[in-house]
């Protein structure tokens, strides 16, 4: 009965019931789809460190790591070595040559990491082959009398291997892109020339249009007026087993983007075969191997049994390696967490406030309660009860809200192409997928309630401050 | 057999400014199945004499007994059982929860003492049967008139079948064919459920039908007519 008097009290004002439910749904679905948004963008960067960048486990030989010394290498002469892909919870392992250099053009110079690779065994590990930008190629696919090399985006640009120009094609795209005629009607002095380079391109697109057009449209009119001549020639210059210097010309490939761009700017890869061949390596012999495990939360598990196993080499795990995104792994609940009881407890003041009034307004009834004997408890738990439905109403609906908008941008995500320089600097992609899991909700959903009981406390020991034969001759 | 007994009560209010003897020397006893007002010009101490009965206050000095239990040896938390069990109240604003229907208004106590379902529905029906709002069961206050409101309070404070019933003024607030209803259908049940009523009232109509009248005068009881 108690349970069913608190909720027909809920709608007694139903205004007022109304505003505090309204209040607690915005600011619930607030904090789920904000929520949802963090947890895509930080499981979508995992998920690209993983896949596309370093995978479980490295293992390299001991000190590597200090200045990367290609004379320290691994071979598969040591059994133990040779074993590893056919222990417990290990999905393949890779190996990969590792050479410091310097890749050039006619016009300009990087340094980079040249990673020798075995296109076929990478693909059991990685998801690289599936980055490559349309039209520049592909992932050592085509056979070439050529030694060929995979670049990242960044890397192009900064080499001045991708052009830039405004064409009628060029138009057209951005026209089915839904870029206004006016603003493209503003490049047309610029129609025809080829940039050799970003910045220059950028520069004279800010020059024509205004500043609100540049920052809405720039960063499209640049991913499509971008150009790429297959073939393209680059020259990689590494030293060789012997310590010699050695400068090969590479043709590319093709080019991967995979929105970090400190990675597309250092990462050069090339057929493992060719890179031995060129530095004179010994075939069985390689820098690191990669390991991929079957289950991510086995990770820390695996490498301590690889450490043990493989006490002579260097071991370390992608939380190591990027110990960011191992922070935001291991304690995103407990920012979820944070996040969500800030606001709740600032809801809490307007349900405290809400459950004041209440009891204000209801002393004559209260005091009747409590003199035709319900208990202290009772009244007490009414109390509680309006304040835990008021809240989970409000937070049942926000949830709802929440997940609804989570399921409806998750399908396509959300394209802040504006902001994707700054977010690719960090290694985060643009282009967001909100999710979040049922377990987020039941947290919620528990603090929620907590919310609703700590939020009553104080209006419930008004109401059991009063006294019964004085609140009856209340008015 | 004496449900009731008060001995040498008093309830002096000393505050600060004021110094008012509200109830005075008052000993008194009820028995079961009395049907008595307690009379009094306003400010006689009628009132204060109720909630003192009703364990809603507590006296300066004296003794409430209440089927032989000393209302002062109460803890609060006992005192607010001990009400819910042996005191039925009625007060002159009816006091029913809004929110809820006649029906559930009169099985509210019956549920906070945890009784059946089925023995809730029974007694509810069975009393609102006799207060003639069987067919209202399902109305809530808003909707009924202010002497159906009174007669829902009645039943209430009989849902749990009390040693007795206070009514405080229950018709102050009623019309003239309001108000005999209302005491036709207090003394029937009072008859029927063999429940003792006091009540405190100014209306002649209600001391004409009561079977005791006792009159306060300045906190002190100055008769105690019993009629047969």
């Amino acid at each position: 009965m108690i349970w069913k008097t608190a909720w027909k009290n809920v709608w007694r004002n139903r205004v007022r019931s109304l505003v505090i439910i309204a209040s607690v749904t915005i600011g619930i679905f607030a904090g789920v789809f904000s929520i949802a948004f963090m947890n895509g963008m930080i499981a979508q960067r995992i998920d690209a460190a993983i896949n596309e960048e370093i995978s479980h486990i490295q293992i390299t030989g001991k000190e590597y790591s200090l200045n990367n010394d290609p004379g320290i290498i691994i071979t598969h002469h040591d059994s133990v070595i040779s074993g590893i892909p056919k222990l417990p919870g290990i999905a393949g392992t890779v190996e990969r040559t590792i050479i410091s250099g310097m890749a050039g053009t006619a016009t300009k110079n990087a340094g980079v990491q040249i990673i020798g690779i075995n296109p076929e065994m990478e693909k059991n590990i990685f998801t690289l082959d599936k980055t490559i930008m349309a039209g520049t190629g592909d992932y050592f696919e085509k056979e070439s009398k050529f030694d060929l090399a995979l670049i990242g985006q960044d890397l192009a640009k900064e080499l001045n291997i991708i052009r830039y120009t405004i064409d009628s094609t060029v138009l057209e795209n951005l026209k089915i892109k839904k870029i206004p005629v006016n603003t493209l009607e503003k490049l047309n002095p610029i129609a025809g020339i080829r940039f050799t380079n970003e910045k220059k391109f950028k520069k004279s697109i800010n020059s024509l249009l205004s500043k609100q057009e540049s920052k809405k449209y720039g960063y499209q009119i640049k991913n499509v007026a971008w150009s790429f001549r297959e073939g393209s020639k680059m020259t990689l210059t590494f030293l060789d087993k012997d310590n010699n210097q050695v400068g090969v010309v590479f043709r590319l490939a093709g080019i991967y983007d995979i929105k970090n761009t400190i990675y597309e700017q250092s990462m050069v890869f090339v057929k493992d075969t060719d890179l031995k061949r060129l530095t004179g390596m010994d075939k069985d012999s390689f820098h690191q191997m990669i390991v991929r495990i079957n289950d991510i939360n086995q990770t820390e598990e695996i490498t301590k049994a690889l450490k043990d196993k493989l006490p002579e080499y260097e071991i370390v795990s992608w939380k190591e390696l990027q110990p960011d995104l191992a922070m935001m792994t291991d304690y995103v609940h407990q920012m979820y967490a944070f996040f969500m009881a800030i606001i709740l407890a600032a809801l809490a003041f307007g349900i405290i406030n809400t459950m004041l009034m209440v009891v204000l307004e209801r002393t004559k009834e209260l005091g009747m309660l409590t003199a035709i004997g319900m208990n202290k408890k009772k009244v007490f738990s009414m109390i509680m009860l309006e304040s835990v439905f008021l809240s989970v109403t409000g937070g049942v609906t926000g949830m709802i809200v929440g997940w609804l908008t989570v399921l409806l941008t998750a399908r396509n995500g959300i394209n802040f192409a504006q902001y994707a320089e700054g977010m690719e600097a960090f290694g985060y992609s643009a282009h967001v997928f909100p999710e979040i899991s049922a377990s987020f909700f039941i947290m919620i959903t528990l603090m929620i309630i907590l919310t609703g009981v700590v939020s009553s406390i104080y209006p419930a020991i008004k109401a059991l401050k009063l006294d019964p034969a004085e609140a009856i001759r209340t008015d | 057999m004496k449900v009731l007994e008060l001995k040498e009560v008093n309830k002096i209010y000393d505050g600060s400014e004021v110094h008012v003897h509200a109830v005075s020397d008052v000993t008194l006893d009820f028995h079961e199945a009395e049907f008595a007002a307690i009379v009094g010009p306003s400010g006689s101490g009628k009132t204060t004499l109720l909630n003192l009965i009703g364990g809603l206050d507590m006296p300066t000095s004296g003794e409430i007994i209440i089927d032989g239990t000393n209302l002062s040896k109460l803890k609060s938390s006992q005192l607010i059982d001990f009400r819910m069990r042996n005191i039925g109240f009625v007060f002159q604003a009816y006091n029913l929860i809004p929110v809820l229907t006649a029906k559930e208004n009169v099985e509210f106590i019956m549920s906070l003492q945890k009784w059946s379902r089925k023995e809730r529905d029974e007694r509810t029906f069975e009393l609102l049967k006799a207060v003639g709002l069987f067919e209202r069961m399902n109305s809530r206050p808003s909707k009924m008139s202010g002497g159906q409101q009174q007669r829902v309070a009645v039943a209430r404070a009989l849902a749990s079948r009390p040693k007795f019933v206070l009514a405080d003024e229950p018709t102050a607030n009623l019309d003239s064919k309001s108000a005999t209803t209302l005491l036709e259908i207090m003394e029937k049940l009072n008859h029927e459920e063999k429940i003792t009523f006091i009540f405190s009232t100014h209306d002649a109509r209600v001391v004409k039908m009561a079977h005791r009248v006792i009159t306060l005068e300045d906190g002190k009881v100055v008769s105690d007519d019993k009629r047969e």
